[in-house]
């Protein structure tokens, strides 16, 4: 059956056996992969596959199921199996009927799109980054390289009928330097255009270079400019923790939040995947909801939970376009940009630390905010707006919002991230911060 | 299954890879959510579909497709071994197999109760009797729990594998886990969170042992007198006595991570990131004499449970680290040709379309001869870390944080006050060699590990008995 087909007859299928709501997902992945490590590849990965997924609930009683036949005779089988599920579950807290189309779907967003992905043109764009990165200063690279071409089709019993593509290509690169030196840049795309792989190697080459022999930091509170790949983690909490499911949930430090100021005036935070140039770009969400523009931070002041149909039934809002059948999610995140260059921005720095990449972001409380995460790669000590050394070995331990408060400036220039530790496509700058909490290992 | 299986190799080998190997695995996920009392949502979802790895003229490449027909796989095969072809043009250092014994085997483990027999009606009620039992508990305590999400997870894996060197392993492991996430509140004191998380390979009889709701029951009692009574932790150079809880994870984070073969070989560099140890590193002291970390994934009913790993070769235990000195790394076969040694059965994939890689599976610090009395009579002054909430390890797993959530003063060898986010931040070496005393008894947690890329979180042990750190700097939070 074609996919379109097997969204119709689940639909029908379900329908028949008692169920009032059904959201039926095909997908079609299409993934090669390019990992590499001392400036050699470690493994080519292919990935082809077709899935299905059918949401349904009878009443308030919901269940999802994955179909692996995907003949007449397997939707059948799945769907009555979904169908005993539901039937012996209570019902839900939080409910809506799915909503109701027909919905007529941006056709920007619609339009057919993908990227190349056969193993000779990624092996050649990785070659391309490594030789960039090491004709730059790095002694050593490592990495990944990703295009996907993901094709999603969905069907709801609300008359939602639509097709979205989400091609990408990704590369993830880090290059080391003299004595634990090390740089991480990234070139993420929804199309070829937009990508640049000897650019991102070039980054992480120099970044590498330019923080050779770092020495280990001194713990402090001090100010610190963070980069685009840390403040993409910063925003990115905003994103996830704006989801309405674990607000109800009590893990979300957004709870009780509308309409306070809870970071800098400066700071706008936008969850956009109408905008066609943008990863993770969708002109629907998984509820069939047309995908819209929201701002999450506007003025530093938070406007909204994401919700899906049932969490907006809650708390009593409409939907905004964050389906997550269950748990409502970002699609792709956008900061508005600031102004200046980096270099305007460490200029304004009389002391402090240039955090270029970070990882391991984890909360002493979800309700507070309170975290530490580690900076990670190139880092940086500045003095009277000047780098004057590398350093190493620092934590940054803090609370979420009492980070976004103490911006003092984002800068002009923004870049797209997304990789290992950052998973909703995020354009940001870098940001400012002031007083922001540095510690160490003792021993 | 078997002869696409064999088909898929065959056809390898007759496209020039030297080496290949072949996968079926299908994972099954029966899934419940409870969330604040009400169940939302129940799912059912099986992943299954047939790999492929093959060498060729020294470069690895794995496909994967959900797909299953002769066709469809002939296809994918082509396609991986066309994609090994162009990575090879580029190849400086050949990858190569370490020579292994190919096991053909059968390993299939019963629960003693299957899910197959257990009415969702009862798993929920399982879970609303926890949770309404954690909430009375929470009422009676003076205190309010806002927030309770709870999940209870039936898997199943079953695997074949097949490859040109001659091995043929199948396997069928069914696990249990409940991850429980409360938070607890005070209007004055305020709020407080704790993860809770259980699992095993076996059946239904886990869920019920565990007795979820007499656990939650006493976690919340805990809660309470944390928000209750706890003080600020000012910190200080101290002895610190740390919970096996705590210990798992630092067996995991500080031992595990930094032995895996393929990290030591910059293979994980721009994703989990490397380690502080080099292939030079075997014989190195990193700890006192005390410490013994092993990983062993034949332990029965254990979470991260396996005999034969991904490779057709046949598990056992590993000393990570003997005596205080890093004594083994885990392998798989590809890193164990690097290291000119054998593979140790480190290999697993966390699904028909990941790659397999390097994996730990149960680690943890092996029992010493101190009854936690004992440990508490040795301290004069110091501190007592039962469980944490908050932690991390930095790329290279050399400096790391754990920040205490149910902590005492220890005074003249007994428990004191209790004490709100102690932190312990340290280094890897740090740690081991202010061990100076190890618990008698071992517990063994469950958990998710993370690692490549895509990402692939599969499931560990972690565990150990009490131990005793001398005088180590601890830190308050502000």
């Amino acid at each position: 059956m074609r996919p379109w087909e097997i969204g119709e007859e689940a639909i029908s299928v379900a329908r028949r056996l008692g169920a009032d709501d059904v959201a039926v997902t095909v997908t079609e992945r299409q993934e090669n992969m390019v990992r590499f490590a001392n400036d050699q590849i470690t493994v080519v990965n292919t990935l082809r596959e077709l899935s299905a997924n059918v949401y349904l609930c009878l009443g308030r009683r919901k269940a999802t199921i994955n179909v692996l036949d995907l003949s007449r005779k397997g939707i059948e089988k799945a769907c009555r199996e979904a169908v005993g599920m539901a039937s012996t579950m209570p019902e839900a807290s939080l409910y809506a009927p799915l909503p109701t189309g027909p919905f007529v779907y941006d056709e920007v967003l619609t339009r057919r799109r993908e990227v190349p992905g056969g193993p000779e043109r990624t092996v050649h764009w990785v070659q391309e980054a490594i030789e960039e990165a090491k004709r730059c200063g790095a002694t050593r690279t490592a990495g990944s390289l990703t295009a996907k071409n993901v094709v999603i089709h969905l069907a709801t019993s609300g008359d939602a009928r639509g097709v979205a593509y989400r091609p990408s290509l990704e590369l993830s690169i880090r290059a080391f330097g003299e004595g634990l030196a090390s740089g991480h840049s990234l070139s993420v795309s929804p199309d070829e255009e937009g990508f640049d792989p000897r650019n991102a190697g070039r980054e992480a080459g120099e970044l590498a270079k330019a923080a050779r022999d770092p020495v280990k930091g001194s713990p402090g509170t001090m100010d610190a400019l963070l980069g685009p790949m840390v403040f993409a983690d910063v925003v990115g909490q905003v994103g996830r923790f704006a989801s309405a499911f674990y607000v109800d949930a009590g893990l979300s430090f957004l709870a009780g939040k509308i309409g306070e100021q809870v970071a800098a005036g400066s700071l706008d935070l936008f969850d956009d995947p109408t905008d066609p140039s943008a990863l993770g770009h969708s002109p629907f969400d998984a509820e069939g909801t047309p995908s819209k523009r929201k701002a999450l931070l506007e003025g530093g002041v938070f406007r909204t939970y994401l919700h899906n149909s049932s969490t907006a039934a809650k708390f009593e809002v409409e939907s905004t376009g964050n389906a997550g059948l269950i748990t409502p999610m970002p699609y792709s995140l956008q900061v508005g940009a600031g102004r200046g260059s980096l270099e305007d921005l460490l200029s304004q720095m009389e002391q402090g630390i240039y955090v270029t990449n970070d990882w391991y972001l984890r909360y002493q409380n979800y309700s507070s905010g309170d975290l530490s995460f580690i900076p990670r790669d190139a880092m940086f000590l500045v003095r009277e707006g000047k780098v004057v050394s590398s350093l190493k070995e620092l934590r940054i331990s803090d609370n979420v919002l009492g980070i976004l408060k103490r911006i003092k400036a984002l800068g002009g220039q923004r870049r797209w991230v997304r990789w290992w530790e950052v998973e909703t496509p995020t354009l940001t700058p870098a940001a400012l911060i002031g007083g922001v909490r540095f510690t160490a290992s003792s021993q | 299954m078997e002869d696409l299986l064999e088909h898929a190799v065959q056809r390898a080998g007759s496209l020039g890879a030297s080496y290949a190997e072949a996968r079926y695995q299908a994972d099954r996920n029966e899934s419940m959510i409870l969330k604040n009392g009400t169940a939302e949502a129940t799912s059912r979802r099986t992943i299954r579909g047939i790999s492929v790895r093959v060498l060729v003229k020294g470069a690895l490449s794995f496909g994967a497709t959900n797909v299953l027909g002769k066709r469809s796989l002939t296809d994918l095969v082509g396609k991986v071994v066309k994609g090994a072809a162009a990575a090879a043009e580029h190849v400086r250092d050949p990858i190569r197999m370490a020579p292994a014994e190919m096991m053909v085997a059968e390993h299939r483990i019963r629960p003693r109760v299957s899910f197959d027999n257990v009415t969702l009606e009862s798993r929920l009620e399982l879970l609303q009797e926890a949770d309404s039992t954690a909430v009375g508990t929470a009422e009676a305590a003076g205190i309010s729990m806002p927030g309770r999400y709870m999940s209870l997870d039936a898997l199943t894996t079953e695997r074949l594998v097949i490859n040109s060197d001659g091995a043929r392993v199948r396997s069928l492991v069914p696990r249990v886990s409940v991850n429980i996430f409360l938070t607890v509140a005070h209007p004055e004191r305020g709020a407080m969170q704790r993860i809770v998380s259980r699992g095993e390979v076996g059946g239904w009889e886990a869920a019920e042992r565990w007795d979820l709701p007499n656990t939650l029951a006493q976690e919340t009692k805990v809660l309470a007198r944390i928000l209750h009574q706890a003080q600020a932790f000012r910190g200080g150079k101290m002895d610190v006595v740390l919970g096996p809880e705590v210990v798992g994870l630092v067996s995991h984070e500080s031992s595990g991570h930094p032995g895996e073969g393929d990290r030591i070989l910059g293979r994980e560099a721009a994703q989990a990131g490397e380690t502080y140890l080099s292939r030079d590193s075997l014989g190195l002291r990193v700890g006192s004499e005390l410490v013994n970390v092993v990983d062993d994934p034949t332990l029965p009913r254990s979470f991260g449970h396996y005999l034969h790993d991904e490779e057709g070769v046949k598990a056992r235990r590993r000393y990570l680290i003997k005596g205080g000195v890093i004594n083994e790394f885990l392998h798989n076969r590809e890193t164990a040709a690097e290291f000119g040694v054998e593979s140790n059965a480190s290999s697993r994939s966390v699904a028909f379309d990941r790659e397999p890689i390097v994996r730990m599976a149960n680690t943890f610090v092996e029992a010493g001869d101190h009854s936690l009395e004992e440990m508490l009579e040795g301290v004069r002054s110091g501190l007592y870390i039962k469980n944490f909430m908050e932690w991390n390890i930095d790329d290279r797993r050399y400096n790391q944080k754990y920040v205490g959530l149910e902590a005492y003063i220890i005074q003249d060898g007994e428990l004191g006050p209790m004490v709100r986010n102690p932190v312990l931040e340290i280094t890897t070496p740090g740690l081991w060699g202010a061990v100076d005393a190890v618990g008698d008894e071992l517990e063994l947690h469950s958990a998710y590990c993370g690692k490549g890329d895509p990402m692939q979180g599969i499931p560990v042990s972690v565990g150990g008995p009490h131990l005793r750190l001398r005088g180590v700097r601890m830190e308050g939070s502000p």
